[in-house]
């Protein structure tokens, strides 16, 4: 996201109590939704009269690059390294005539690294190229000349008449024109959208029910008058211009490219947006190309090494500069002297040395490291996170994929994670789970919160649960003996059973589908909550298998008596309505016998208020259960019902179909209507539906919780369901201080009802501001006491919306990054980013986003890191993710293996060159002062370009692959290792200049001790050595003593360590032996030959051999030996408490100990927790029936069609069909 | 997978393959190197093994430092710094003039053999403050000049010694043309005292980087003499002065060899030397060395190595003690789970 501008952030961390973090000045987000003034004119059916318009084709394209603009944007993109840069500059500067060593020395390398890079590049974009093109391939029926012809998607223009088939995809953004279903209707899935999978209900205008078929379709010559593309998913306004008929539009007519065709045959509609202008691509951000900050951290570095040359530079240019005399006089130094050492022009040779000396530095800037990175970086995502066994998820076969490797160690560093829901955490699949009928809890089961409670009390939990798993079906997951197959008869409180049941058979807006056996029978519900509640019914014997606009046909069975069934119908008086307001749910029926009653169902606040006098003891029992549902992370419902008298029924019910047919206000007065006979109800229950979690979630997020990982659930759902996943996922819990800013207050309430745009956000701008700052002031009293409960923020999509205004951003953040959990809920998929780049942006913290569907899209790309849950249907947050994950869980081995390995591996890569580099140069740097800062290399040219690439470069990438401080089991075991890389332990600049006082001391080892030792002759000959045999000497010491202090800090050795350690120092040897043996017709204007052989040939060599690298090595080893002793970090402490264990456990081993292990860290969890209060959270969260769509509550424009509506004409369809 | 977006993965196509048994099983290959379990020793850096490493280095090194030690005080050493003595009092003032100018230059050193010295004893000349590694000086010259008579006029390489009158010099460049010229002859009692001036040079630049049929041309008859000349009729690969000379020396302060005496010197004998104080090393306040030496095994006399091996084997005796105290004055249990951060501040920051 752009339009951040300078974000200054001081993270004041007090003493004592670092908890209150203060943020000043502004944070600006970018990306105002574009507000275009103008409309755009479609002409359906006229590709010529669209022409003029020169609208966008429906091809789309997510490439970086095309084949023009490979070359220069990739290069630019590689030169954006500085280290490139200045090594292209290096290389210029040393084909002018001040270098001293040859322009090869620096060319070959720095080609080497681009060609690799771009090579690298390239290929990943022709993945992405293939990836366009299979989707711009894809096929759809196009209206041509009187028929439909098969076109591939990229050719789809706008105004063009499509044909959608069931379950096929939308190519584009399309007017819904008509549907084989009666009225113009048409059901979608809009998973890939909002991650729900509940299909909306889409209603062409009236007017074109008819073209459907081609030869209507051609007559169709419409045209639609609409905004300008915008990114908003839920608004749409436009009209539609139709035989002099203007017809306005709305989002209802509008099917969405990325949604899906369900239980419709065939759809017609004209396109309206293609490609890159459909709502759901302008909802994508521009793919940024990510870098970790480890990367960006890495420039400094190299911008301090820069500083550092330069000084190194200036410095010697100063020494030549007042060197350089004419007294010299066998430097020739008379007349005619090139500028460089001319005495008369100081100046001049100050500047020119400069450059000399640049060249001759050069080595200070790792140009390997890159190159050295990436390899490293790509085997470690193809090798080892993509074939992780651990990461691999049987069920959906599906592996762990990074699809990119630039961000391995990101995942080191993660500090927040933003999490969507649905697919992410849940299965989005509801199971009834527990009861309580009259005082009494059903239900044997235990969700993983209470596991871990019981775990924590010492039960067995294995034990328990196997007598569980018995009737199973999907959306039903219990089991009691005392219920199931008519044994509820044989209870005391069998009529409370009875009324239950009935009630969960009857009040409800579900349709059946297929077959009325109770085997096949499929239940079509608006919302899962829904049909997982008939699902119950139907096992405890109450089949409901039929439905008519007027009846109910439930199958009873024992109800007389044990074993006997009997079809029974009711008759269904009335329906009122579940909405967010009631939050009940009521249906009037009459029994067979005429008995008139009320059930209702809803939240328990809701059904407690209208309940009648008496039964306060069964009243307060079963609050007792809600509460106690609610805290084990159930959803929960009560049930009530009222036998009404019938000439009160009569009588409300004429002012319920007065009310019904008003015209004015309908809503309202129903509702007020509803009041009047929704009261003096009796309790009968209470239901408890689990939404079934991913498995491992609720010990993940606590492993990730303790690894000082804080995670945000940022969902389009209710506040009521994100609040209760939130409970399950133990994210928030009852120990907490809640602060909940939502816009579903009365007051605001009041507001909106009065419909002025204007006044509402200005109403609500005021009201969120009142209610952060009220938050902010609470919770900071807390913030000063360490012992303090922990806070959790709740916020609604809409007040986020306006929370995130630039003057109340600040107080947002700061309120949040406070809290130990976050929930976001109703928030849009651009909210969800918004959110993100704040934390990103505004507090300078590591982000990490997880998501399923396409509404996470932009959260992925927003964050440092994206994460996509693979293997299920959709796959676009799959494709715009850095990582591929098949379930949450997984997580924890991305993050604390993973992620930590890749952190403390590149750390140690990056400190190595650093270091390596940095001593080898400074021998070079204090050879110049004894050289009259002429700039004279101590070094042969090939020693100096082979330095980096061939004799230091291979172990070190061991160490980037191998090396190993703890094993897996172990960094899951104490996550809270993780926080070293979090805090940045390993990449701190006192890290740094650690390695810095290493490499000084080194490179005067190297310098001083073979210039002193080699005043006299070396051996018994007496004869003297020359410059380079000094030079060699020098530098057969820095590559022995790099290499083996690259095995010091190693964690773990293995066989290829040693390989290649002593493979990098045989390959000098032999290089040295070659290379001084031959005398090459080249002149090498060095005098190299047979140097190595002539040192050798003393005993001089040996003995210094040994001296200087061990003289060297000695600083390290014994700050190495005190940091352990005195200091030591936790892993080593960690390292030595399992020293004696078998690491190299086989992988049976590893499988099976994973799972004794996450029950460990569940119960180590557990310890930490405080015993659990009885809740005041009673878990109520309902999806609402009805398609109350998204559109509705968001923008409050849109009625959406009335849920009896389409329960009536989906039952008519049903019946329709041939039996 | 063909389709793996949204928009293109079809419901159907989906169904289908999770309804198709698994033939195509994505699970990854197990193999140590992918799983990160390749067997591999995990050195953990425990106190005894600091101390263990610190007794082993000196234990090694200390006997080391004492042998060098004793190598380099077996060898004598006699040192006589010459370059202000050889000029006449009354040129002290003006040594520059003195040394460009043509007065007789020769002069005459007594030095007394302290120790007995076995021969071969290495005649060195230590010039100071000349910096035969400065970039100009290192590359003014032409390998391929002095190793093959055919690329004689290859001097481009040699400036500003490149030419004389338009004539390529042989050998060019400023490293043969300051050849260093004073002169050394010895005498013991009054009886003359061979100097061998053969093999003084490494054979290797003897054989293969002075060509036997490369003569010198044109050398030193320009217009400033910088150092010795030489005889246009021995080959450059006899020649071995410039041979020595040339390989460049690595520091400013250098010995180099000047030739042998192979007869064994007794203590308290006078060695009268005449010498030719040619060199100008006055113009840049260069010292001038003469030195005899005899060699040990480790070379000349330099009591460095010997004095480093003992420094570090010291040290790390005295690390080890120091390390073994700690250790039992205050140990750490290894592996003890209150260091752990996290336990210990509790609560958490």
């Amino acid at each position: 996201m752009s339009g951040w501008d300078t974000v200054n952030l001081p993270l004041k961390s007090q003493p004592g109590s670092s908890r209150l973090k203060t943020v000043s000045r502004t944070v600006t987000l970018g990306r105002v939704q574009p507000q275009m003034p103008t409309f755009r004119t479609i002409f359906c059916n006229d590709r010529d009269a669209n022409f003029a318009h020169r609208y966008k084709g429906n091809s789309i394209s997510t490439t970086k690059y095309n084949i023009f603009t490979f070359l220069p944007k990739g290069l630019y993109e590689q030169f954006r390294r500085v280290a490139n840069l200045y090594f292209l500059m290096v290389s210029i500067l040393s084909a002018t005539p001040y270098s001293p060593v040859h322009p090869v020395t620096n060319m070959v390398p720095l080609s080497l690294v681009l060609l690799f890079s771009l090579i690298k590049e390239a290929f990943e974009d022709w993945q992405r190229f293939q990836n366009d093109n299979a989707i711009n391939s894809t096929l759809v029926d196009v209206l041509q000349a009187q028929g439909w012809e098969t076109l591939q998607w990229k050719k789809l223009q706008v105004g063009d008449i499509i044909r959608v088939k069931q379950d096929g995809f939308f190519p584009a953004d399309i007017l819904l024109l008509a549907s084989t279903n009666a009225d113009g209707v048409c059901y979608i899935e809009t998973a890939n959208l909002d991650g729900e999978t509940n299909l909306k209900i889409r209603k062409g205008l009236e007017k074109t029910w008819d073209y459907s078929s081609p030869e209507k379709a051609c007559e169709f010559k419409g045209e639609v008058q609409c905004e300008q593309p915008n990114n908003s998913l839920y608004t749409f306004s436009g009209n539609l211009v139709i035989d002099n008929q203007t017809l306005p539009l709305s989002p209802n007519q509008i099917l969405l490219r990325g949604c899906s065709l369900k239980n419709t045959c065939f759809i017609v509609g004209a396109v309206i947006f293609t490609g890159h202008e459909t709502k759901v691509m302008m909802n994508s951000m521009n793919v940024p190309s990510k870098r970790s900050t480890l990367e960006r951290r890495l420039d400094k570095l190299i911008l301090a090494l820069f500083c550092t040359l330069f000084s190194m530079c200036l410095l010697g240019a100063m020494g030549s500069g007042m060197f350089i005399d004419r007294k010299y006089f066998y430097l020739g130094l008379r007349e005619n002297v090139e500028d460089q050492f001319n005495p008369s022009r100081r100046f001049l040779v100050i500047i020119l040395t400069m450059l000399t000396l640049l060249t001759l530095y050069s080595t200070i800037i790792p140009i390997s490291l890159y190159v050295s990175i990436e390899t490293i970086k790509f085997i470690q995502s193809s090798q080892f996170i993509n074939k992780d066994l651990n990461m691999y998820h049987a069920e959906t076969n599906t592996p762990a994929s990074a699809r990119t490797s630039n961000l391995n160690e990101e995942l080191g560093q993660v500090e927040y994670i933003f999490s969507d829901k649905t697919g992410t955490l849940t299965r989005n699949l509801m199971e009834f789970f527990k009861c309580s009928i009259g005082g009494e809890i059903y239900g044997t089961g235990m969700t993983e919160i209470e596991s871990g409670i019981a775990e924590r009390i010492g039960i067995n939990v294995q034990e328990l649960q196997t007598s569980t798993d018995s009737v199973q079906e999907k959306g039903f997951n219990f089991y009691d003996e005392r219920l199931l197959r008519g044994a509820w008869r044989n209870e005391p409180n069998h009529d409370a059973c009875k009324e239950f049941f009935r009630c969960l058979a009857i009040c409800h807006t579900v349709l059946p589908e297929g077959d009325e056996s109770p085997q096949k029978i499929k239940y079509q519900a608006a919302s899962p909550d829904e049909a997982a509640l008939v699902l119950a019914a139907k096992n405890f014997g109450f089949f409901f298998y039929r439905r008519t606009p007027t009846m109910i046909y439930v199958r009873e069975s024992h109800v007389e008596r044990m074993g006997k069934t009997q079809d029974v119908s009711y008759e269904i008086l009335n329906v009122l309505e579940f909405n967010s307001t009631r939050k009940r749910q009521s249906v009037v029926c009459r029994y067979p016998d005429g008995r008139l009653v009320l059930y209702c169902k809803g939240a328990d606040t809701v059904i407690y208020e209208r309940l009648g006098s008496g039964n306060d003891y069964l009243n307060k029992v079963t609050r007792d259960h809600l509460e106690k549902f609610g805290s084990a992370g159930l959803r929960t419902l009560c049930l009530a019902y009222r036998d009404l008298a019938p000439d009160l029924y009569e009588s409300w019910n004429e002012k319920f179909i007065k009310a019904k047919s008003s015209l004015r206000d309908r809503e309202k007065k129903l509702d007020e209507v509803a009041e009047l006979i929704e009261k003096e109800l009796i309790l009968i229950g209470a239901t408890a539906i689990e939404d079934k979690l991913q498995e491992g979630v609720p010990s993940c997020i606590q492993t990730l919780s303790r690894a000082g990982i804080k995670i945000w659930v940022l969902t389009g759902d209710k506040m009521e369901t994100a609040i209760n996943v939130a409970y399950a996922c133990n994210l928030l819990n009852n120990e907490m201080k809640q602060f909940i800013i939502s816009s579903e207050t009365d007051a605001i309430r009041e507001v909106e009802e009065r419909g002025d745009q204007a006044e509402i956000a200005h109403f609500i701008k005021e009201d969120v501001k009142k209610q952060l700052k009220k938050c902010l002031d609470e919770a900071s009293q807390y913030f000063c006491s360490p012992s303090g409960p922990k806070l959790g923020l709740v916020i609604d999509g809409k007040c986020l919306m306006h929370a995130l205004d630039p003057s109340l951003r600040i107080m947002l953040l700061t309120l949040s990054l406070n809290c130990a959990s976050v929930v976001c809920c109703r928030v849009s998929p651009l909210q969800k980013a918004q959110v993100t780049s704040l934390v990103k942006k505004g507090a300078r913290k590591i982000t990490l986003s997880i998501g399923d569907g396409a509404n996470d899209v932009s959260m992925i790309q927003a964050a440092h890191i994206g994460i996509g849950i693979s293997g299920l249907e959709g796959m676009q947050a799959v494709m715009a993710s850095d990582f591929a994950i098949a379930q949450f869980r997984f997580l924890e081995d991305l993050l604390l293996v993973h992620g930590r390995w890749a952190y403390i591996r590149l750390c140690k890569v990056v400190m190595y060159f650093f270091y390596k580099n940095l001593a080898f140069t400074l021998t070079q740097f204090w050879f110049t002062f004894s050289t009259g800062f002429s700039g004279q290399r101590f070094y042969d040219d090939w020693f100096q370009s082979l330095y980096n690439v061939i004799f230091t470069a291979l172990p070190v990438v061991m160490v980037g692959l191998f090396d190993k401080d703890i094993s897996p089991s172990l960094s899951k075991k104490y996550p809270e290792l993780y926080k070293e890389g979090v805090k940045n332990m390993f990449f701190k600049w006192r890290v740094v200049v650690l390695w810095a006082f290493f490499a000084v001391y080194q490179s005067l080892v190297f310098f001083y001790f073979i210039s002193a030792s080699t005043s006299t002759s070396g051996g018994r000959p007496g004869k003297m050595f020359g410059l380079w045999d000094v030079s060699t000497m020098a530098f057969t010491c820095v590559v022995v003593t790099v290499n083996l202090r690259l095995l010091m800090m190693c964690n773990s050795i293995t066989r290829w360590h040693c390989i290649s350690v002593g493979g990098s120092i045989l390959v000098w040897f032999v290089f040295i032996f070659l290379y001084c043996g031959v005398m090459t017709p080249l002149d090498r204007n060095d005098n190299m030959y047979w140097v190595i052989y002539i040192l050798m040939g003393t005993p001089y060599f040996y003995v210094t051999l040994l001296l200087v690298p061990v003289a060297a090595l000695l600083v390290d080893f014994l700050f190495l030996g005190v940091q352990r002793w005195f200091f030591p970090y936790d892993y080593q402490i960690v390292q030595e408490m399992h020293k004696d264990e078998i690491h190299g456990t086989g992988l049976s081993g590893l499988l099976e100990s994973k799972h004794e292990h996450t029950a460990e860290v569940a119960r180590s969890s557990e310890i930490s927790r405080l015993p659990r209060e009885v809740s005041k959270h009673s878990g109520f969260a309902f999806d609402s029936p009805g398609y109350e769509s998204f559109f509705a509550s968001q923008f409050g424009k849109y009625v959406p069609p009335k849920a009896w509506d389409v329960a009536r004409r989906a039952s008519m369809k049903s019946k329709a069909k041939p039996k | 997978m063909s389709s793996n977006t949204p928009s293109s993965s079809a419901g159907g196509v989906g169904s289908a393959d999770s309804s198709a048994p698994r033939r195509n099983s994505k699970r990854p290959k197990y193999s140590k190197f992918t799983q990160q379990e390749l067997p591999a020793c995990k050195p953990i850096l425990t106190p005894r093994w600091v101390i263990s490493a610190f007794i082993l280095v000196s234990i090694v090194f200390i006997p080391i430092g004492v042998v060098s030690l004793f190598a380099s005080q077996d060898v004598v050493e006699i040192i006589d710094r010459y370059e202000t003595e050889c000029v006449p009092q009354d040129f002290r003032n003006n040594k520059v003039s003195f040394i460009q100018s043509d007065a007789n230059k020769t002069c005459t050193r007594r030095l007394t053999v302290t120790k007995r010295m076995k021969q071969p004893i290495y005649v060195y000349y230590q010039l100071d403050n000349f910096y035969q590694n400065h970039r100009r000086y290192v590359k003014s010259r032409s390998d391929s000049q002095l190793k093959d008579n055919s690329s004689w006029n290859d001097v481009s390489s040699c400036k500003p010694e490149d030419d004389s009158n338009g004539q390529p010099i042989v050998p060019c460049g400023l490293i043969a043309w300051s050849l260093f010229n004073d002169t050394y002859n010895f005498s013991l009692n009054n009886q003359q005292l061979a100097v061998n001036k053969t093999e003084i040079s490494w054979k290797s630049d003897r054989d293969s980087k002075f060509g036997n049929d490369v003569f010198p041309r044109n050398f030193q008859n320009g217009t400033l003499i910088g150092g010795k000349s030489l005889d246009p009729t021995v080959p450059l690969s006899e020649q071995e002065d410039l041979i020595v000379w040339m390989r460049t020396a690595a520091l400013p302060t250098f010995r180099k060899l000047y030739g042998k005496i192979e007869r064994d010197l007794q203590p308290n004998e006078v060695i009268h030397v005449t010498l030719e104080n040619n060199y100008n090393t006055y113009s840049f306040n260069g010292k001038k060395k003469l030195v005899l030496s005899t060699t040990s095994w480790l070379g000349g006399k330099n009591d460095f190595l010997g004095i480093a091996y003992l420094t570090v084997g010291g040290l790390c005796f005295f690390l080890a003690l120091s390390f073994t105290v700690v250790y039992l004055v205050k140990p750490r249990r290894l592996g003890d789970p209150s260091y752990l951060s996290w336990n210990r501040n509790p609560g958490g920051q």
